[in-house]
């Protein structure tokens, strides 16, 4: 019963944030986070899980219907999904993408189940200081060199003041409190919530201010379930399939992660049909499911987060009494992966399935006429999430101060992306403390 | 006759959970909670994953509050076992030297795993002076270090120790210099000596055995003068000479 509502609140909360263009999966994490509170380590995951795939259902479809993507990796889909509205073939694109995400979860999974034994055997490499030194480093060069059109000193600038807002309070390798300034709130370090909001729900209320919307919905010509199925499995298997397998690998790269499973598996599949917008749209999409499936692993296996939506995740699931050392091996990891995690996933995505189908053209227009109305909504909840977190806490006023100075950087850095930031303020007492011992060792 | 403590009218009392899921910690305060919960108290479980912080909430609260606590958090914190805070020691513990088998015959400066708030000199005082003491954050990550193959020795509880045993990789020892870890049960806004026999109670249940036998914890025994008594004593093992 648990994991049923974790996952059906998943994949609410996935609907609505891959149907609302500019909202993703962090800011739906953020904003769940009242919720979230109450859920042990497993619904976390379960909830992060359903809502993560469901974006990937329902991302796809402000993308082919209004041609603005609703996730960041939705790029493909805008290009080639707004090819099938104008031929009035969208509910065609919408039905092959869901078919195509739900085979590309079940690859995920097998080639998971597939090569499990290979990571039980050399998994005391990844328990050593060395290994996670490394990984740190391809991390945080990766934020260097991916965000922010590679602008590495923009991205440098953000990682230092992400590692600045990680330092004060209490250090990873040290007992004493740090950097408090006298201030007692302090000593538990910058909280979590203002950053998050002021460093992405801010910038991303301002985007959705800012942004026009075409808002028209062209007349569309209905198409059967069946007929969906038949033409996949006719025409399009192949390319989904390629999608799975090159999307699935892209999964795992920090940083970039489904995004690079998009574009990856789109510009492959370019090379092959590239006047073929059905197998470039199913490929492209069916890498994205297959992505995000691979791209918990690194978190689920050695406690590793490499996007910025784990990042958040990564910092609930340490509040719950998660750790990443909690595990004596990775084998009861592995079980918890296919016991608990797997089987909810693969109902995810079939209920992702079953909605993104008949269901989310009807709520997007919903929300394509409100705008107004969702900006207002989203500015309350925000302001009460943090009150409410912070009363919780028992640092309200720090929590107030810290929102409105970040609301203010943040407002500042819309137009750059702050998961640098991000990142290194959730992981920055981990690394220093990796990088300190790596120089002991 | 029931073992719990039954109370008459509907009492809440919050159960503060410092412990990471899989840890004995965690354990102790999932079986308060049930065992509370059965015995007719409306119970509100709190999940506060760093300790530090659970203490500032523990201090700040004025609800009748419960958690599970150790000696070895004392003087960071500056909450020390009282007689109007203490409720009953949970069980007590040596702190163990553990030395991978490939260190053992290894010449020259060894390397050292530590809890970040371990006494450096004290251990230096143990294992001598030609060592490379490297922190980490807490047991687990100990544990996996010394799996990892980063260090030559580590000095841990108890359960990581055993553990690091089972894996084959090296031995341990417990100590009789380093000082004892204790683990208690605390309060706030709640009678002490009441309270303590509903904790008592549910730690003798058979229904809470399972706690028991998968984190391999210990029951408690001795009166509450002679535990407080015991406690008090330990907790000044912890205090850092700087």
């Amino acid at each position: 019963m648990e994991g049923l509502i974790a996952v059906a609140t998943g994949l609410l909360a996935g609907t609505i944030t891959g149907i609302v263009p500019g909202a993703g999966v962090t800011v739906a994490m953020v904003l769940a986070t009242p919720l979230l509170m109450s859920f042990d380590v497993t619904q976390l995951l379960l909830f992060y899980m359903s809502l993560a795939s469901m974006v990937q259902f329902t991302g796809t479809i402000p993308a082919v219907y209004l041609g603005v993507p609703g996730e960041t990796n939705s790029l493909p889909a805008v290009i080639e999904g707004t090819k099938f509205n104008r031929r009035k073939m969208a509910k065609l694109a919408i039905g092959i993408c869901a078919v195509g995400s739900v085979l590309g979860s079940l690859v995920a999974v097998a080639v998971t189940y597939g090569l499990l034994s290979v990571l039980v055997e050399h998994i005391t490499v990844f328990f050593s200081n060395a290994t996670k030194f490394y990984l740190y480093i391809f991390i945080i060069a990766f934020c260097l060199l991916v965000y922010n059109k590679k602008n590495i000193l923009v991205n440098l600038s953000l990682c230092a003041g992400g590692f600045v807002l990680s330092v004060p309070g209490e250090s990873d390798i040290s007992p004493d409190f740090r950097y408090t300034f006298g201030i007692e709130d302090l000593q538990f370090g910058v909280p979590l919530m203002p950053v998050l909001i002021g460093f992405l729900i801010v910038p991303t209320i301002a985007k959705m201010f800012s942004s026009s919307n075409s808002n028209v919905f062209l007349p569309n010509i209905d198409i059967g379930f069946c007929k969906v199925i038949k033409y996949f499995r006719k025409k399009l298997i192949a390319s989904s399939l390629r999608g799975s397998i090159i999307g699935y690998l892209c999964g795992f790269v920090p940083g970039v992660s489904t995004v690079l499973s998009t574009n990856a598996s789109y510009s492959f599949e370019k090379k092959l049909h590239p006047n073929n917008p059905g197998k470039l749209l199913v490929s492209s999409e069916t890498a994205n499911n297959s992505g995000q499936f691979a791209s918990m692993l690194p978190l689920l296996l050695i406690g590793i987060p490499i996007t910025g939506s784990e990042i958040v995740l990564y910092s609930l699931l340490v509040d719950a009494g998660w750790s990443p050392f909690q595990f004596d091996n990775v084998n009861t990891n592995a079980d918890m992966i296919f016991r608990q995690i797997v089987p909810w996933f693969v109902v995810a995505n079939v209920a992702g399935l079953v909605i993104a189908w008949p269901l989310a053209r009807h709520i997007l227009k919903l929300f394509a006429n409100s705008k107004k109305f969702l900006i207002a909504t989203l500015v309350v909840g925000v302001l009460l999430l943090n009150t409410y977190l912070g009363v919780l806490d028992y640092r309200v006023w720090l929590y107030t101060v810290c929102l409105l100075v970040f609301s203010g950087v943040g407002l500042l850095l819309k137009k750059y992306e702050t998961v640098p930031l991000i990142f290194m303020y959730i992981l920055g007492n981990d690394i220093e403390a990796v990088f300190y011992r790596q120089m002991l060792i | 006759m029931s073992l719990f403590a039954t109370v008459t009218s509907a009492q809440t009392i919050t159960v503060i959970n410092n412990g990471k899921s899989g840890g004995s910690f965690n354990a102790r305060t999932l079986m308060y909670k049930d065992g509370l919960e059965a015995a007719g108290f409306t119970v509100n479980y709190e999940n506060i994953g760093k300790i530090s912080q659970a203490v500032k909430v523990f201090k700040d609260t004025k609800e009748p509050t419960i958690m599970v606590y150790a000696n070895n958090q004392v003087y960071k914190q500056d909450l020390f076992h009282t007689s109007k805070n203490f409720i009953m020691l949970e069980y007590q513990q040596p702190l163990y030297v553990c030395t991978a088998n490939h260190a053992k015959d290894k010449s020259g400066t060894l390397t050292v795993a530590h809890g970040k708030g371990y006494d450096p000199k004290l251990l230096r005082t143990v294992l001598g002076d030609d060592i490379v003491l490297v922190p980490y954050k807490n047991s687990g990550a100990m544990l996996k270090g010394m799996l990892g193959g980063d260090v030559d020795m580590m000095v841990n509880n108890q359960g990581k120790s055993f553990k690091y045993m089972e894996s084959g990789q090296g031995t341990c020892e417990a100590s009789d210099v380093l000082p004892i870890m204790a683990a208690t049960v605390i309060g706030k806004n709640v009678n002490v000596k009441t309270i303590r026999r509903s904790i008592v109670n549910i730690s003798n249940n058979d229904a809470f055995t399972e706690y028991h036998t998968s984190r391999k914890l210990h029951r408690p025994s001795g009166t509450w003068t002679s535990e407080y008594r015991l406690v008090r004593e330990l907790e000044k093992g912890y205090e850092i000479k700087k």
